[in-house]
């Protein structure tokens, strides 16, 4: 277990910048998400931690000490890759083993402590099996056992749920989470599908295009996101988001004005509102129904507003809208978010003082 | 408009017996296409243990190979259409049975060893014309074959081992003039090996490796180097580099990396490689005749070529023999490792 940080790390592949000044400190047997679109730098960032590439400029520390030019094998981190890349030619038992056999590590304390680890992941009847005689899953499970067995500082987690189907993805999500609680072991897990992100980890890191966009809790990734970014990122359905501009204190669209708290100079800015704060109403801002799609447990509504389209859900199963029906929708003025156009930064202390 | 109904049965029914159909034109096709290919080797094994000096009974042959090719042919058609490992072998085993006894029927009497007597008669040629002939030079054939043996084994060692490294080193390095060293790799097969014999033969002669083995296996190591480095470099290029990263984050050293985890996967690459480059060894004849001014060593493509010669009066059994005894080790190479040289085309051969 270790303390981790990165400062202002940079990796560039030519012209291509993968990680772009990264900032990070990681509290010792933290869990922590990297969240992300698919090409934002998320591989090369555990990458970078592991060693396998050498920064472009900045610093890695372990414990305080910087460790760039520590070589990859003598770091001691654990790392399951997107592939999990197991050993073809070997037994699950050799796999296991395999970390410990460049370690002082007598064998028969390697074997046993192969065994603990085994039974930790629930693998303990595969272990003569060679990995092309095992299931998704339980590949899966292999890789992690072999990434913790030698007690890493650092865990590592590319896309570990990726390859699974969704109900063992469930299972698989909170497995690692218990054995992690149970190892106290430093865990970065790297994912594109926030709902990982948001159930498993403490902290999310949330990064575009090799910058880290927010680092915070998933509660505050989703209440405060700091960017628009962030805010269209984190939450399903994705939060509605209607374009503006403050025109003396008000909230302009067209010829609609709606009176704003908070003082902000004139700018335009984006109106940033989540589908689950919106509702049906007696007063609220008139609109119209245009889609309805029921999703199971509730049901997506799309509803044209003189300012413009927002998507709400109602928890009843059953329609109680049709179709061109004309509603008023409720939201609490101070629910209201916003963004500046020109940067995608939130403007703190702005909302609205009335939604209608 | 009704859809007309369709007879599936009567359409399977009808694929079912063109594919049948097929199957069996193709099966006769090769059948006769494979009889010219095969029964030369027939002839010189009956040969061997049949001929008496000087003559060949070409009734003996046609009788002999009168049992040994149906006997062939029904253990083709046998394996084709047996699937179970176990019937296969009883079919191999029942036949062979039968085969054996119709032979001694039919050709029973004429059967004998003394064409491989070379086998133990260090003295053959002493034997037959006297001890003039061939100056006493002409050697015992195990000499032959334990030089062989050691231009095979030891050109074959160097170049899958050089190979080794250069694939690796090319599939996973990106160094400077890495694609203009792949393209003359290519290149280098466009010229035959025997377009530079005598550019080799001075090389030899000035080096002073002219008349000893270390020259042939020095040519036939360079020789196949370049096909050799870009086979290997494709099958490393096929073993997914996130396996290696994950051994050196598992502790290994790059070079522990490679020797666990990247070799044994490109094993069937290696024993491919060694196959080829063993046969070709075992097979050379122009550079080990080029490269000796003499009879300073005999290998044992030269050993048979001076036994099928004039020198020794033709002795028709004694050519078919050495010949069986020199084809059968390549012969069993490759039919124990065949399976590897078929992954060739499929890990093997790409950019
Ligand atoms: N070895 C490399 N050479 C050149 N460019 C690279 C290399 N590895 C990654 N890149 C580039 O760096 C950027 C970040 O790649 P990275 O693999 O970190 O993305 P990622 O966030 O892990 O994406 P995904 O979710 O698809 O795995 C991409 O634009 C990619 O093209
Ligand atoms: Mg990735």
């Amino acid at each position: 277990m270790a303390q981790i940080e990165l400062r202002s790390v940079s990796k560039h592949w030519g012209p291509t910048v993968a990680v772009d000044g990264m900032n990070l400190a990681l509290e010792n047997g933290e869990f922590v998400a990297i969240l992300g679109p698919s090409g934002c730098g998320k591989s090369t960032t555990l990458f970078l931690l592991a060693g396998i590439y050498a920064p472009t400029s900045g610093d890695i520390c372990f414990d305080g000490a910087r460790i760039n030019d520590v070589e990859p094998r003598d770091r001691n981190v654990g790392i399951v890759f997107q592939s999990y890349a197991l050993y073809p030619n070997m037994t699950v038992l050799k796999n296991l083993l395999f970390p410990l056999r460049f370690t002082s590590v007598k064998s028969e304390e390697a074997l046993r402590q192969a065994k603990a680890i085994a039974e930790l992941v629930q693998i303990e009847e595969l272990l003569e099996r060679h990995p092309s005689q095992l299931s998704g899953g339980q590949q899966q499970r292999v890789a992690l056992a072999r990434a913790l067995i030698k007690k890493p500082n650092l865990l590592l987690l590319d896309e570990p749920l990726s390859n699974l189907d969704a109900t063992l993805r469930l299972t698989m999500r909170g497995e690692i989470k218990r054995i992690q609680r149970e190892l106290r072991v430093t865990t970065i897990l790297v994912t594109h599908d926030q709902v990982e992100a948001t159930t498993m980890a403490d902290r999310i890191i949330c990064m575009n295009a090799g910058r880290v966009e927010q680092i915070g809790t998933p509660e505050n990734l989703y209440r405060k996101p700091d960017r628009t970014f962030v805010a269209t990122f984190v939450g399903s359905p994705p939060i509605n988001l209607i374009d503006g501009h403050v025109r003396n204190g008000s909230f302009a669209v067209g010829q609609k004005r709606i009176p704003l708290s908070g003082s902000c100079r004139d700018a335009d800015v984006t109106l940033g509102l989540r589908p689950e704060l919106i509702s049906v109403a007696e007063t609220g801002l008139p609109s119209e129904i245009t889609n309805i799609e029921p999703m199971g447990r509730e049901i997506l509504y799309t509803a044209q507003s003189e300012i413009g389209l927002f998507r709400f859900l109602e928890a009843t199963p059953q329609p109680r809208m049709a179709l061109e029906d004309r509603v008023r929708l409720h939201a609490n003025p101070e629910d209201a978010l916003f963004f500046e156009q020109e940067t995608g930064s939130r403007i703190e202390g702005l909302s609205l003082a009335a939604f209608s | 408009m009704a859809v007309a109904t369709r007879d599936w049965n009567a359409l399977a029914r009808r694929s079912r017996y063109i594919r049948q159909f097929q199957n069996a034109v193709l099966i006769s096709f090769l059948t006769v296409i494979s009889i010219p290919v095969v029964l030369p080797f027939f002839w010189v094994l009956t040969i061997s243990f049949s001929a008496r000096t000087g003559g060949v009974e070409s009734a003996v042959l046609w009788r002999a190979c009168g049992v040994l090719v149906p006997a062939v042919i029904a253990y083709v058609v046998a394996h084709l259409t047996l699937k179970s490992v176990r019937r296969r072998l009883f079919a191999a085993a029942a036949l062979t049975l039968l085969a054996m006894i119709a032979l001694t029927v039919t050709v029973g009497n004429d059967l004998h060893l003394n064409n491989y007597r070379f086998l133990v008669n260090p003295n053959l040629v002493e034997d037959l014309r006297g001890a003039a002939t061939a100056g006493g030079q002409f050697p015992w054939v195990w000499e032959a074959f334990f030089n062989s043996l050691a231009v095979a084994a030891s050109s074959t060692l160097f170049k899958v081992s050089i190979a080794t490294c250069c694939g690796y080193y090319i599939s996973r390095y990106n160094f400077l003039g890495r694609s203009a060293y792949l393209q003359s790799l290519l290149i280098l097969e466009v010229f035959h090996p025997w377009m530079l014999t005598i550019p080799i033969f001075l090389v030899i002669f000035w080096i002073g490796l002219l008349n000893t083995l270390a020259g042939p296996i020095l040519v036939l190591t360079v020789i196949d180097l370049p096909f050799f480095i870009f086979i290997m470099k494709g099958f490393f290029d096929a073993v997914p580099w996130d396996v290696e990263m994950s051994a050196m984050t598992d502790g290994a050293s790059r070079r522990q990396a490679f020797w666990h985890v990247v070799l044994p996967q490109v094993r069937s690459g290696i024993i491919a490689i060694s196959v080829l480059g063993f046969i070709r060894g075992w097979e050379e004849y122009v550079f080990v005749t080029a490269l000796r001014t003499g009879n300073s060593y005999w290998v044992m493509s030269t050993y048979l070529y001076y036994v099928a010669d004039d020198v020794m009066g033709v002795d028709y059994g004694l050519v078919a023999a050495v010949s069986v005894f020199y084809m059968m080790p390549s012969l069993l190479l490759y039919m124990f490792l065949q399976r590897y040289l078929t992954q060739l085309t499929l890990g093997g051969i790409k950019g």
